[in-house]
């Protein structure tokens, strides 16, 4: 009787074992929006929010801050600009320029105003106060805050592979132009290298 | 295994009587025939039918439809095969989605399993993921750069561009051998479009003399020689960069071809159509019976005589029959046949709101069936003789099995046992034979570019032949803008 108990254990537990090996599992953990996430190589989250945060916080050292705020005391006036996806992925370049705006306006040393695409919703929305809004609340045309500089940029990637191995050189150049002068007054450049290595063959 | 059908015959059938070893043999022999059945209905029949009619999103549809047929072991092909009919549907975007999962396919196959490769070793070639060829691997890059060009998303399709090119570096590094597939010519022909649309002329003149250097190279097997717009192409690229010693050079070497220069072209707007004809080859299974008795000879000759094809054999008897002999190894092997298109080229015709005219016609740019035959040749000697080892180790496992089967039944069962055996396991050997027909049949037989400059404005296209039934339509055309059309001709 004990014999047959302990088979019938020793068949469950065998059981188990198999239904567990069989099936597809989800798993989900939650963690922080900070820790690095590397999973295909690729540009990912953690690159875009920590190469925005180390670029913003060094355009913000540069002297040509103090220089603008000396001269007009005021803070300078800021927009983001295009930046130009030159890479072998498609980047969405929208995700790192909101990084970028995101850095800018909480750093509290600039004025930072609203890009082109924000712009023309926000010029249609006055538009139209004009004609459905209490004159009162309306808010007039012309009295935008035009921006002292833009800061516009490039993602570019240079990529080398052999044998399964990939070094990919990911390459951010940023610029903060005068929009006056056509000056730059900044030119910052950050660059991300990362191997991805991949086996030929595996169990 | 053949521990495994030694107690199979002594523990099981043996025990039941001759009765039920009767019914058993008739049950495994049942398996051997379906097993030597394939799917009742090709897709790619329907899929042709789909296109033929003019209906691509019928085609995706269809292709969705058969995902379970697909399986595991082709997930790319899947991939490749949807995205290309959602291109054809204009549906772009989904068509990316779907390419994008098929490129990262590719990426993973890159490691092989020794599981999966001990299957396909055991049975066929089938059992395998489907890689696909480095061709296809281009062509899923050349496919996503013209679904973002038709939305007019250049700068993603130039991320496309700069993977092919990343791509083909990859391969030309690989591939040492000069004779091989080991550049594009139209793929690097089409990079050079996005880059000189985009306004990237140094980068389109790269890419343009990479690519007559690839049509160049491939000119001894891929039956395509730079198109003559190329040559324009250089040249025009060459002058606006100044590139005087490079200009001279293609001036000398195409002296009659005319261009016009990049400033005037900048006034205009430029039309581009892709037109995917014919259709690419399929393959077959060759088989090749080899006798290892002369009686066995004398079988596999009798066979071939009673065949109507040297190719399309009925399988299901043949392993029988073969089963039954037992001294006969079949090997299977891939054989392609090409299903080429009947139409040479396009013409489109641009007319604008004052009834001007300008007609261009298309220059053959890419012949597919010619890279699936040169890709297939490169990889015959590879194929064969693994096709060989493994219908030697199939025929050895087999008279292992029998040998065991006999030894196992006794002095009374044995020789009964041994037959049946043998019928079994020489049968399934010789059922599971099948070559690895997987390609990606989607493809057209050959792609032709026609490339039109016109003046900015509405214009009415007309393009004959069609293909799709969409001979006319209306495009308004800015100063500057490249507009892309892709079109499927079937015949």
């Amino acid at each position: 009787m004990r014999q047959s108990n302990r088979r019938g254990l020793a068949l469950t537990a065998c059981a188990v074992l198999l239904v567990s090996g069989c099936g597809h599992e989800t798993k989900v953990t939650r963690v922080d929006a900070g820790v690095v996430t590397d999973l295909s190589g690729r540009w990912n989250d953690t690159d875009s929010r920590m190469v925005a945060e180390s670029m913003v916080k060094e355009a913000l050292e540069y002297p040509w801050l103090t220089h603008f705020s000396r001269e007009n005391r005021r803070q300078p006036v800021v927009i983001v600009g295009t930046v130009l996806n030159n890479s072998h992925e498609h980047i969405n370049v929208q995700t790192f320029i909101t990084d970028l705006e995101r850095e800018l306006t909480n750093s509290q040393k600039v004025t930072f105003v609203a890009g082109k695409g924000e712009r023309d919703e926000i010029r249609t929305e006055r538009k139209e106060q004009a004609v459905y809004a209490r004159e009162e609340t309306q808010k007039a045309p012309g009295k935008e805050t035009g921006a002292d500089y833009m800061m516009k940029g490039t993602i570019a990637t240079i990529l080398d592979e052999a044998e399964g191995t990939k070094a990919v050189l990911y390459q951010v150049d940023l610029q903060m132009i005068d929009l006056e002068s056509n000056v730059k007054v900044w030119y910052g450049q950050k660059k991300i290298k990362k191997v991805v290595e991949k086996k030929r063959t595996a169990f | 295994m053949s521990q495994f059908l030694s107690r199979f015959a002594h523990g099981g059938c043996v025990r039941w009587g001759v009765a039920n070893l009767i019914s058993c043999t008739a049950f495994l022999s049942g398996l051997i025939l379906l097993n030597g059945c394939g799917p009742s209905v090709n897709r790619y029949a329907l899929i042709d039918q789909s296109l033929l009619a003019g209906d691509p999103a019928r085609a995706a549809e269809i292709v969705e439809q058969n995902a379970n047929e697909y399986g595991a072991t082709s997930r790319l092909l899947y991939g490749m095969d949807r995205g290309i009919t959602l291109q054809l549907a204009g549906r772009y975007r989904e068509s990316n989605a779907e390419l994008d999962r098929a490129e990262e396919e590719v990426e993973r196959l890159y490691t092989r399993t020794i599981r999966s490769e001990t299957a396909a070793f055991l049975s066929n070639d089938n059992a395998l993921p489907y890689e696909g060829d480095a061709y296809e691997h281009v062509m899923i890059n050349v496919i996503k750069a013209l679904n973002y060009a038709a939305q007019g998303q250049l700068q993603e399709a130039l991320v496309e561009a700069r993977r092919i090119d990343h791509r083909l570096n990859v391969l030309s590094d690989r591939v040492q051998e000069t004779g091989r597939y080991r550049s594009d010519g139209f793929a690097r022909y089409l990079t050079g479009i996005l880059y000189e649309a985009a306004g990237e002329l140094n980068n389109a003149f790269i890419a343009y003399r990479n690519a007559f250097e690839a049509y160049e190279a491939m000119s001894g097997w891929s039956r395509t020689p730079p198109p003559p717009s190329l040559r324009s192409d250089l040249l025009r690229t060459a002058e606006a960069l100044d590139l005087t010693a490079e200009f001279e050079r293609y001036r000398q070497a195409f002296p009659d071809v005319a261009f016009e220069s990049v400033p005037a072209h900048e006034q205009l707007a430029q039309v581009i159509l892709i037109s995917y004809n014919g259709r690419a080859p399929r393959k077959e299974d060759r088989y090749i019976d080899l006798p290892v008795s002369v009686d066995a000879l004398q079988l596999v000759l009798l066979n071939r005589g009673l065949s109507q094809s040297a190719f399309q054999r009925n399988r299901a008897a043949d392993s029988l029959l073969y089963g039954i002999n037992g001294q006969v190894v079949r090997v299977a092997l891939p054989r392609l046949v090409s299903q080429k298109t009947r139409v040479p080229f396009e013409a489109m015709t641009l007319t604008d709101t004052g009834g001007r005219a300008v007609t261009v016609r298309s220059e053959l740019a890419h012949n597919v069936t010619a890279l699936a035959e040169k890709s297939l040749s490169e990889r015959m000697p590879a194929i064969t003789s693994k096709a060989l080892a493994r219908a030697a180790t199939k025929f050895a496992m087999a008279e292992g099995a029998t040998f065991g089967a006999v030894q196992a039944a006794g002095r009374d069962i044995g020789p009964l046992v041994g037959l049946i055996v043998g019928l079994l396991t020489k049968g399934l050997a010789v059922a599971s034979e099948e070559a690895d027909k997987r390609s990606w049949q989607t493809l057209p037989d050959e792609i032709h570019v026609a490339r039109a400059w016109v003046s900015p404005g509405l214009h009415q296209v007309s393009i004959q032949p069609s293909g799709q039934g969409k001979g006319e339509r209306l495009l308004n055309l800015d100063q500057g803008q490249t507009t892309f059309l892709i079109q499927r001709v079937m015949e």
